[in-house]
């Protein structure tokens, strides 16, 4: 993928294919870290009942939109930067 | 995940699959504030009536001869006939359970509607929660006796909340 913003070779199958993947890794990677990080701060660990009561489901609420607001400014942000740092060199971000 | 696959019902009953759009709207109308209080506005005056009425058998303030009119001549209550008897007894012992049902599913309400958005703000459920509300609460139900009675109250209902609550959060012995 050597021509990144001149006229690029369609991607074969193959490639989308990793494309995909990899994208798919990401996705699942972030939910996870989400998952993770909300029910440490929101869901103390007594567990006196099953169900999540007012104070947790709110809590659950206010830190997921959290998250996702972080991760979209930290990725323009990282965006940004690539495209400081030189377009078509830096273009990987981090994998 | 919410919901088993093939929809196994429960015995005896239609399936109750959570995912519905009616269901779900009326479970968040109940887990809401809103929801909440009101139905423990309901359930407190519902028990306030019974404990009225209860409470209402045991006052000694019970008028023994009736309200005669203006000028007019005051009967003891014994010596009208049973049916009057029973009106005057049953007319007693409605007002006072009104009253007391009223009282109890303002305490209710009041309660339930603070505590919720108490720990809808803070995001937290602990005891603090009841405490701050039993403490609003108190304070509004005696707000007609003045700074010292809007206190007290305030830490007398605080308390009784927040021994409540510490009793119900006791882990269970299993």
């Amino acid at each position: 993928m050597s021509f990144f913003g001149l006229g690029r070779p369609q991607p074969t199958s193959a490639e989308k294919v990793a494309a995909v993947e990899a994208e798919m890794k990401l996705l699942t990677e972030m939910v996870n870290r989400l998952t993770r990080a909300c029910q440490q701060k929101c869901v103390p660990t007594d567990y006196r009942e099953a169900e999540l009561n007012k104070g947790e489901s709110v809590c659950l609420d206010r830190c997921a939109a959290k998250f996702f607001d972080v991760h979209l400014k930290v990725s323009e942000q990282l965006q940004q930067e690539s495209q400081k740092r030189g377009g078509g060199a830096g273009f990987g971000f981090g994998g | 995940m919410n919901s088993l696959p093939g929809g196994i019902s429960p015995p005896g009953g239609r399936t109750y699959d959570p995912n519905d759009p009616n269901i779900k709207a009326m479970n968040a109308m109940m887990e809401s504030c809103f929801g909440k209080s009101a139905i423990a506005g309901v359930m407190g005056f519902g028990m306030g009536g019974l404990f009225g009425i209860f409470m209402a058998s045991m006052s000694y303030d019970t008028p023994f001869h009736t309200a005669g009119g203006p000028g007019g001549p005051v009967k003891p209550v014994a010596e009208l006939p049973l049916r009057e008897q029973l009106k005057v007894g049953f007319r007693d012992m409605g007002s006072r359970s009104y009253s007391t049902a009223k009282n109890f599913g303002k305490v209710g309400l009041l309660f339930s509607g603070i505590e919720c958005g108490i720990e809808g703000f803070r995001a937290k459920n602990d005891l603090a929660n009841g405490a701050a509300a039993g403490c609003l609460t108190g304070g509004i139900l005696a707000r007609s006796g003045g700074p010292t009675a809007v206190a007290g109250g305030c830490a007398a209902f605080a308390a009784f909340s927040a021994a409540i609550d510490v009793w119900l959060r006791q882990p269970k012995e299993e």
